[in-house]
């Protein structure tokens, strides 16, 4: 019986609870996990100064960054602060947010902040998240909830416009949501299509999942196969309009789906999604996946749990070492 | 570098962790707390998790883990045992075999496995954890050590001498003879549950006259003068079956076993009074020997006996000792304590430290977890729980003193989670003690368990010797007192009890002018509150007095009947929710009743737990 991490938040939906402590039951022998005062899992407290004779780094993403199942010292970004010495990095990844409510994350809590780099850590999943409006939860007592988030839509002249801020506070009955609504539920592989065969398939264990998907040549996210596909690009647009806001450079860090990594599921599209966004000017992409592909497939396969698919410690380190490969150099030109 | 320490007790009752770094107390929790699972024996993965991270370490920071007894000692205890009475004794292998020779004999690499870490792995002994749980944390530099329970690996009772950081035993008494079996075969035949109800059966002791106290000692223990005990194991049959009695035992009190759950009669409450006799005999008769081979002043005791608070009053005012000092986790979840003390001290060298002021070192015995403000409002906000929040603290204190003055029942949970059985002002249910309904309305209504059951006071510390006849502190509710003459009432029990075989009538009697915490006997099992323990519970019962005049609140473990007390907001709500409490206090949150919405689907939630 972990602790409870997460509070309500009126404009990002839910953030860590301030100042919190925990460690975390997991598959992985547990986790330690420290959240600063304004509410995100990172050992430095925010100042809107810079500490003297330092660079500063703001990294934001989801459960990837945040680090879900490992400790905060073993993420990549506390890993990437001590293979940069002198670099401060600030850690504002958020568990299961889309790029929407990252991009809200920086608005509340970062724009006012003194800073050299911006790495907006972009994982192949957020997509979904981008694309809908609510998330599923199970309460105190297992009951399946639905909590709602903030969302963009984009209209027809390519504006974006923000809903749900401050999302509904009280958590949601499934069953009373309208039916008008339900289209917008991220499951994330609970209900909708095959939603049986999945769970018969998990039952089975990780192996089975694995096979299942390359005997399948499964695609998990489709979105990124077609450049004018509506969930690309609402995700699109939210990240321009993010990065329109970014003074200083900003390395797009674009994380893959582990089937990515270990070849069980084409990443064309999700790479080239993810160039597009090169043509920014001051915008790296740096896709991690040309420096995880280089390690052998039994290591890459270490790079994940057994059955979560959240990063291990070494699939962490993988990842600090490939985005201090796009980083060192732009902190040695001295920043813009 | 420090050294930190992890002890573990687990694979047999009340499964526990407990982690020390240089010697000092970090955390300590029972595993049931967070399983919810009365008396968990299975590994306590929740509670070593809890440990990590109050102490904020990976397992790899780890000097060793230590297992709380020697595995290859108790085979050789089942084994020889069984041999001793086969061919019979098939049922109690039956019951063994799973643990001797599943779990216990690879405890080190299955505690690897949990931690994911190769850690290094102690073991130590049973008794000996106990006696380290009774004397480390103890305020005192040298004592005697006495610690008694059903069965460790071969010992059942051990007299010890702590010094300094060495802890050594200097005698035993070996299975099968053991006061813990004697006392559990008397709890299993009046129909209460082993390793559960014998506190149930010591409430019931004063009920009952001690008309078999003879019987006993003639034909059950034979206790020499120098408190050494054998037992006629005829009578039992814990040794060849795997239940504690037997035939004979049957036809020598008149009967076979009362049902659990059916009525209580004069038979129990006179076995009750008899055995709780026997055994403060034979604790004092050990405590005496104790001091005369070791020659010291203090006595620290631990082991499942010594949560017998009637027996540890009477060795208070037998004087046998100048000072006592009783681990609060004196079961077996206390192990995990006295094996990381243990480690500590004698493996590791870890100078020991005294508290400066003289007192223990077990801080009150808060060494669960908390939780925040913003936890708190974060679980209530998800859930839709309308509440106050009282920020201030002494406003908050008047509130809740306030509400028990009018009679109304408060769930109080504030601060660390209590490490042992007793729930000391974390995890509370409260109650006015000036009301002679209290008793009755808390029982029934409230934990919804038998009326006989009494309930304890809490007083502030610095009021007990104006209620009780009672001198020294008592932080963990382990020594009973005598409620000061002045205070009681004129009470015929022999002629209520003859009378009338309901309870009720005798307990709704008022005893004093505290009646809802004053025994039939006119005693009480008192816990003292230290304003440097639990601030915020000592001003609460100031207030109280402030608004009553009365210095003392009812004090019950925050749970129902056969549910482990309550550890986190989330238990808390629920518990409130499925009984009659009025006001749920969660830190500077106040919740009250009647604007909760209804817990849905919740109508089945007495099947979620065993009666006890």
């Amino acid at each position: 019986m972990s602790r409870k991490l997460f509070e309500y938040h009126p404009v990002i939906g839910y953030h860590f609870i301030p100042g919190i402590k925990a460690r975390i039951d997991h598959e992985g022998g547990g986790y330690l996990v420290r959240v600063n005062a304004a509410g995100f899992r990172c050992d430095h407290e925010l100042t809107p100064e810079k500490p003297p004779g330092t660079k500063r780094i703001l990294i934001f993403g989801d459960s990837f960054t945040a680090g879900d199942g490992v400790s905060n010292k073993d993420r990549y970004s506390d890993l990437l602060e001590r293979l940069l010495p002198g670099t401060q990095v600030l850690n504002f990844g958020l568990s299961g947010s889309g790029t929407d409510q990252q991009f809200l994350i920086f608005r509340e809590y970062a724009a006012g902040l003194d800073y050299d780099l911006a790495v907006l850590a972009v994982q192949a999943e957020n997509i979904r998240r981008v694309a809908n409006r609510y998330r599923p939860f199970a309460d105190e007592n297992g009951r399946l909830l639905l909590v709602a988030k903030p969302y963009y839509t984009l209209d027809a002249d390519g504006r974006l416009a923000l809903h749900h801020v401050p999302p509904p506070k009280e958590p949601i009955d499934p069953e009373q949501l309208p039916e008008s609504e339900r289209q917008h539920v991220d499951w994330a592989g609970r209900e909708g299509n095959h939603a049986l065969l999945r769970k018969a398939i998990n039952t089975l264990g990780p192996w089975a999942k694995t096979l299942a998907q390359k005997l399948t040549g499964y695609q998990p996210y489709p979105e990124y196969d077609d450049p004018d596909n509506a969930d690309w690009r609402l995700m699109n647009a939210v990240l321009r309009n993010w990065i329109g806001h970014l003074k200083r450079p900003v390395v797009v860090f674009a994380i893959p789906y582990f089937a990515y990594v270990e070849e069980t599921s084409s990443s064309a599209g999700f790479e080239a999604r993810m160039r597009e966004l090169a043509d920014w000017p001051q915008v790296i992409v740096h896709q991690a996946l040309h420096d995880l592909r280089q390690y052998p497939k039994d290591e890459r396969r270490r790079f994940r749990f057994e059955r979560d698919t959240h990063p291990t410690v070494s699939g962490h380190k993988a990842l600090a070492e490939s985005l201090a490969k796009a980083v060192r150099p732009i902190l040695q030109q001295g920043g813009a | 570098m420090a050294v930190t320490v992890l002890g573990i007790s687990a694979f047999y009752h009340d499964s526990a962790a407990a982690i020390v770094r240089d010697g000092q107390i970090v955390a300590a929790a029972q595993e049931e707390r967070f399983s919810r699972k009365k008396h968990d024996p299975r590994f306590p993965r929740h509670a070593v998790n809890y440990c990590l991270e109050e102490a904020f370490i990976e397992p790899d920071e780890l000097d060793a883990v230590v297992f709380y007894d020697h595995s290859l000692l108790t085979f050789d205890r089942v084994i020889k045992s069984l041999l001793s009475v086969a061919p019979r004794g098939e049922e109690q292998w039956l019951k063994a075999a799973p643990s001797v020779l599943g779990v216990k004999t690879y405890i080190a690499d299955y505690i690897r496995d949990a931690l994911k870490r190769d850690v290094k792995v102690l073991f130590t002994e049973h008794h000996l954890s106990h006696a380290a749980s009774a004397f480390y944390p103890s305020p005192f530099a040298m004592a005697a050590i006495l610690t008694m329970d059903g069965v460790g690996e071969w010992a059942t009772t051990t007299i010890g001498i702590g010094d300094g950081q060495a802890v050594r035993l200097l005698k035993e008494i070996r299975y099968p003879h053991s006061l813990g079996l004697l006392y559990s075969a008397l709890t299993y035949y009046c129909g209460f549950k082993v390793n559960s109800g014998e506190y149930k059966l010591m409430g019931l002791a004063p009920y009952g006259a001690p008309r078999y106290a003879d019987t006993i000692r003639r034909q059950l223990i034979d206790i020499k003068p120098d408190g050494s005990f054998r037992l006629n194991t005829d009578y039992f049959g814990y040794l060849d079956t795997n239940v504690m009695t037997n035939e004979r035992f049957c036809e020598l009190f008149g009967g076979p076993p009362r049902k659990p759950e059916s009525r209580i009669t004069r038979r129990e409450m006179d076995l009750a009074a008899s055995i709780q006799k026997v055994t403060e005999e034979a604790v004092l008769a050990l405590a005496r020997h104790a001091r005369q081979i070791t020659g010291c002043r203090d006595l620290a005791l631990a082991g499942g006996v010594a949560l017998n608070c009637v027996a540890n009053g009477v060795l208070l005012r037998e004087r046998v000792f100048d000072r006592l000092w009783i681990q609060p986790a004196a079961g077996d979840a206390g192990g995990s304590l006295g094996a990381a003390l243990l480690a500590s001290h004698m493996k590791f060298g870890v100078p020991r430290k005294m508290h400066p002021a003289g007192r223990d070192t077990q801080q009150g015995s808060y060494l669960g977890p908390a939780y925040s403000s913003g936890e708190i409002r974060a679980f209530l906000d998800r859930s839709g729980y309308p509440y106050e929040v009282v920020a201030d603290a002494a406003a908050r204190s008047e509130s809740i003193a306030r509400t028990l003055a009018s009679g109304k029942v408060v769930g109080y949970l504030s601060g660390r989670m209590e490490f042992g059985p007793r729930s000391l002002g974390s995890r509370s249910i409260l109650g006015n003690p000036l009301r002679a309904d209290t008793q009755t309305v808390m029982n029934l209504k409230i934990k919804f368990r038998e009326s006989f059951r009494p309930f304890a006071p809490t007083v502030l510390a610095e009021r007990c010797g104006e209620y009780f006849e009672l001198d020294v502190e008592s932080p963990y509710m382990l020594l009973v007192a005598p409620v000061r003459k002045e205070r009681c009432l004129p009470f015929d029990l022999a002629a209520l009890v003859n009378s009338n075989d309901d309870m009720l009538p005798i307990v709704s009697q008022p005893r004093s002018d505290i009646p809802a915490v004053t025994h039939v006997d006119y005693s009480a099992r008192v816990q003292t509150v230290h304003r440097d323990d639990h601030a915020g519970f000592h001003d609460l019962i100031a207030a109280f007095e402030r608004l009553t005049g009365c210095g003392v609140v009812v004090n019950t473990s925050f749970n129902v009947r056969g549910e482990p007390i309550v550890c986190t907001p989330q238990d808390a709500y629920r518990c409130f929710m499925r009984t009659e409490m009025d006001l749920l206090v969660l830190e500077g949150c106040l919740l009250w009743k009647e604007q909760q919405p209804k817990l849905a689907d919740d109508q089945k939630w007495k099947e979620e737990y065993e009666l006890d």
